[in-house]
């Protein structure tokens, strides 16, 4: 799930190497994105919008929050950002002081050019 | 105390010096990150958290790697390269390997010599080699943990501006390492081409790294 635990063991010196691994933030990373599109399935417009980066809220209606969701398939956590893939959508979330928090979802890849997201995005 | 001190004050002073630079570019790198975090809708991190960060680590072993390559090219090319006039270069008839006679190994040895120097066989081959094998090494080391923490911030930023992160090949093979390493590079070399040329012409009166005042500009092989 997150590909960088290798990384701890292959290079030198030790304080280094282990600055450039990841944090290991995969399993709650992976529980806000649930709760968050748990809430959106089930219309909690709300708890949705609480688990939105301010950013992200700044430009949505809570009212009418509506992505994709879908069940987790794959997360990656590099630093305070993640990327999580489920069946359906690729969201993008930002660790701040209040914890993990969703900051693009319904997002599409163009290519080598940033992702297009319905709430958030670049 | 004070024999020790001065028996050792380039080796001290440098650490210092390196000790006291690091933690400065400790607290600047930090308050740098936390500059850009806010810019981008982050939260700043504490000082120790950005210590143990892949932003710190990759411009730090940045700078390492780059330093020992070019200790580790010196080394090396210094055995083979000259240039006439310079305190950093052998004469024309020393160019190469040297005798064993030069190099106080064989029947040459010196009863103080390093026991490794009087061992003969692959002893004293890897002996003879060891400072510019360390060096490289050391480069090698450096150079790989910029290619570790590089990938991590790069995949930080690349996550934070809405784009798909990389594998380790192909983050080695991105413009950003690349970008990385060639602009460190670029720098150590032209400081130790710099310095072998000045050098001919110029004088730092009781510097080991410049000849005599008065030694003749073409005059090579003698510091003072």
């Amino acid at each position: 799930m997150i590909g960088f635990r290798w990384c701890a063991v292959v290079s030198l010196p030790a304080v280094l190497v282990l600055a450039g691994c990841g944090s290991g933030s995969g399993d709650v990373v992976e529980r806000v994105t649930e709760e968050f599109t748990a809430a959106v399935a089930s219309g909690d417009s709300v708890r949705a919008c609480e688990l939105l980066t301010d950013r992200a809220r700044e430009d949505v209606e809570c009212s009418s929050l509506d992505v994709p969701g879908g069940t987790v398939e794959s997360v990656e956590v590099w630093g305070d950002a993640a990327q999580v893939r489920t069946s359906d959508d690729v969201l993008f979330l930002r660790e701040l002081s209040s914890g993990w928090r969703v900051a693009g979802a319904g997002c599409e890849s163009r290519g080598e050019r940033p992702y297009t997201c319905e709430v958030g995005g670049p | 105390m004070k024999r020790f001190l001065r028996d050792n004050g380039l080796g001290l002073a440098f650490g210092l010096l390196f000790l006291a630079t690091l933690i400065g570019q400790a607290f600047a790198g930090n308050a740098d990150l936390d500059n850009r975090r806010l810019t981008d809708g982050g939260d700043p991190i504490g000082f120790w958290q950005y210590v143990a960060s892949s932003d710190f680590a990759v411009d730090v072993a940045e700078n390492w790697q780059s330093e020992y390559l070019q200790f580790f090219l010196f080394i090396f090319a210094t055995v083979w390269l000259m240039q006439r006039g310079s305190p950093e270069s052998k004469p024309a008839d020393r160019i190469g390997a040297e005798s064993d006679k030069d190099q106080l190994l064989g029947a040459h040895v010196k009863e103080q010599s390093p026991p490794w120097a009087k061992a003969g066989g692959w002893r004293t081959a890897l002996y003879s080699n060891s400072l510019g094998l360390v060096v490289l090494g050391l480069f090698v080391g450096s150079w790989l943990t910029q290619s570790i923490a590089g990938r991590s911030a790069y995949n930080n930023d690349q996550l934070n501006t809405f784009q798909d992160p990389v594998g380790w090949w192909d983050y080695v093979l991105s413009a950003d390492f690349w970008n990385r390493s060639l602009q460190n590079w670029q720098s150590e070399f032209l400081a130790i081409g710099s310095m072998a040329v000045l050098s001919v012409y110029l004088r730092q009166r009781g510097s080991p790294e410049s000849k005599p005042v008065g030694t003749p500009h073409d005059r090579t092989d003698e510091s003072g």
